[in-house]
C-alpha cells in the first residue's frame, strides 16, 4: 500500500480546513481558535497549528492530509509540516484581496513542495463572482513562474467529490514524476 | 464593530497590571505574555530578549495542539501545558471564560508547583479584572 503525505496550503479563508473535513474518513484533528480579526477575514475560527485527516483512494493509496494555518505569523508550522509532505494542494480564495499575487507569494513560500513531489492549484470561492477568475491564475503562473508546471482547477472545498478529483490528479502527477525522474537522471549526460 | 481584544486598551492595561503583579509574587518569572487564542499578543512583561510576536503565535499553536490531544484521549480540553527544560519551564493556561492564554517562563530553580499556582492565580485575576473593567467577551469558537 502506497502512502502519501499531502499538504494543504494557501491564505486564510481559502478553505484548507474545509477541504480536509470534506475528504477525511477519520475524525479530523483540528486546531481552530476564535478569529480575532473578523474585519480582515469574516469567519468565526482560524487554524493555529494544523489540520489532520486521512483518506484511502482505491484499495491502494493511503493519503495523510495536513492543513497549515494560512496566516503568515504561523510560518514556523509551515516549516515543520513542509518537511513531511510529498505534494501540495495550494488553495486560493478568488475573493481574496489581490488573489493572483497572493497565489504567487504562497507558491514561493512553499516551492520546496514542487521539488519534493508536485503541486496542484485550486481556486475556491469562484461562485461569489468577485475575483479575477481562473484564467487570470493560469496566465500569471505561465508568465511569472514558468518553472511551476501545475494544473489550476476551480474547486469548491465543501464538495467531497470535487476535492477527490483534485487529490487524485495530484497523486497521479506525483507518481508520474517519480517514475520519470530516474529515467531523466539516467538519460542525463 | 467591537474592537479586537489584543487592541482593546482596557484589556492591555488590566493584563499589564496582572502580569506585573505576577512578577512580584514570583521573582523567578522571567517572561509572561497574554495572548488571544489565535495568537495575537495582548501584552507581555519580560526580563529577557525574545521575539514576543513569534512567541505568542507559538503559544497559541501549543495550546490548540494540547486541546486536540485532550479531545483525542477524551479527557477534555487541556487545563494547563508545561514545557520543561534544564534551563527553565514554560507554563501556559487559558484565562477562565476567555479566549485568552497566559504563558509564562520561569527559571528552573522555581518549583513546578509554585510556578503552576502563580500562573493559575494570575489567570483567575485576569479573568476578574477583565470582567470588572467590562472587557467585552468574545464569542467562543463554534466547533
Ligand atoms: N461560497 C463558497 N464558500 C466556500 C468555498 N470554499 C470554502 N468556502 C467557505 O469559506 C470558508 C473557508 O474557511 P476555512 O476552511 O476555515 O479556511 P482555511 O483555509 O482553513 O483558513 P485558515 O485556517 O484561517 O488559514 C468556510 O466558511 C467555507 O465554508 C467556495 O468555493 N464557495
Ligand atoms: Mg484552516
Amino acid at each position: 500500500m502506497a502512502e502519501h503525505v499531502i499538504l494543504f496550503a494557501g491564505p486564510m479563508g481559502a478553505g484548507k480546513t474545509t477541504a480536509i473535513r470534506s475528504l477525511s474518513e477519520i475524525d479530523v484533528v483540528s486546531t481552530e481558535a476564535a478569529n480575532s480579526e473578523r474585519h480582515v477575514v469574516d469567519k468565526a475560527t482560524t487554524t493555529v497549528a494544523l489540520d489532520y485527516g486521512e483518506i484511502t483512494l482505491g484499495a491502494e493509496d493511503k493519503v495523510r492530509l495536513y492543513g497549515v494555518p494560512g496566516q503568515k505569523r504561523f510560518d514556523f508550522m509551515w516549516s515543520i509540516l513542509k518537511k513531511r509532505a510529498r505534494g501540495m494542494i495550494m488553495l486560493i480564495n478568488d475573493d481574496a484581496p489581490d488573489a493572483v499575487q497572493t497565489m504567487i507569494d504562497y507558491l514561493d513560500d512553499f516551492s520546496e513542495l514542487y521539488d519534493q513531489g508536485g503541486v496542484v492549484i485550486g481556486v475556491s470561492r469562484t461562485d461569489l463572482g468577485v475575483g479575477p477568475g481562473l484564467q487570470a491564475y493560469t496566465a500569471a503562473l505561465a508568465e511569472q513562474r514558468p518553472q511551476f508546471i501545475a494544473p489550476v482547477f476551480g474547486v469548491d472545498p465543501r464538495d467531497e467529490n470535487h476535492m477527490r478529483t483534485v487529490l487524485m490528479t495530484l497523486i497521479a502527477n506525483i507518481e508520474m514524476r517519480a517514475m520519470l525522474a530516474p529515467a531523466a537522471e539516467a538519460a542525463a549526460p | 464593530m467591537t474592537i479586537a481584544l489584543h487592541q482593546d486598551p482596557a484589556a492591555i492595561e488590566e493584563g499589564r497590571a496582572a502580569l506585573a503583579g505576577m512578577g512580584e509574587i514570583s521573582p523567578s518569572m522571567v517572561y509572561a505574555a497574554l495572548l488571544t487564542d489565535d495568537g495575537f499578543e495582548i501584552v507581555h512583561v519580560t526580563r529577557i530578549q525574545t521575539d514576543a510576536t513569534r512567541f505568542a503565535s507559538m503559544s497559541s499553536s501549543i495550546q490548540a495542539l494540547s486541546d486536540a490531544v485532550g479531545h483525542e484521549l477524551r479527557i477534555g480540553a487541556s487545563d494547563y501545558v508545561i514545557i520543561g527544560s534544564a534551563q527553565g519551564h514554560v507554563i501556559q493556561m487559558r484565562v477562565p471564560g476567555r479566549p485568552v492564554v497566559l504563558a509564562a517562563l520561569f527559571q528552573s530553580h522555581e518549583t513546578l508547583g509554585k510556578a503552576l499556582s502563580t500562573t493559575r492565580v494570575t489567570a483567575e485575576r485576569i479573568s476578574h479584572r477583565f470582567a470588572a473593567s467590562s472587557v467585552p467577551a468574545m464569542a467562543a469558537p463554534n466547533f
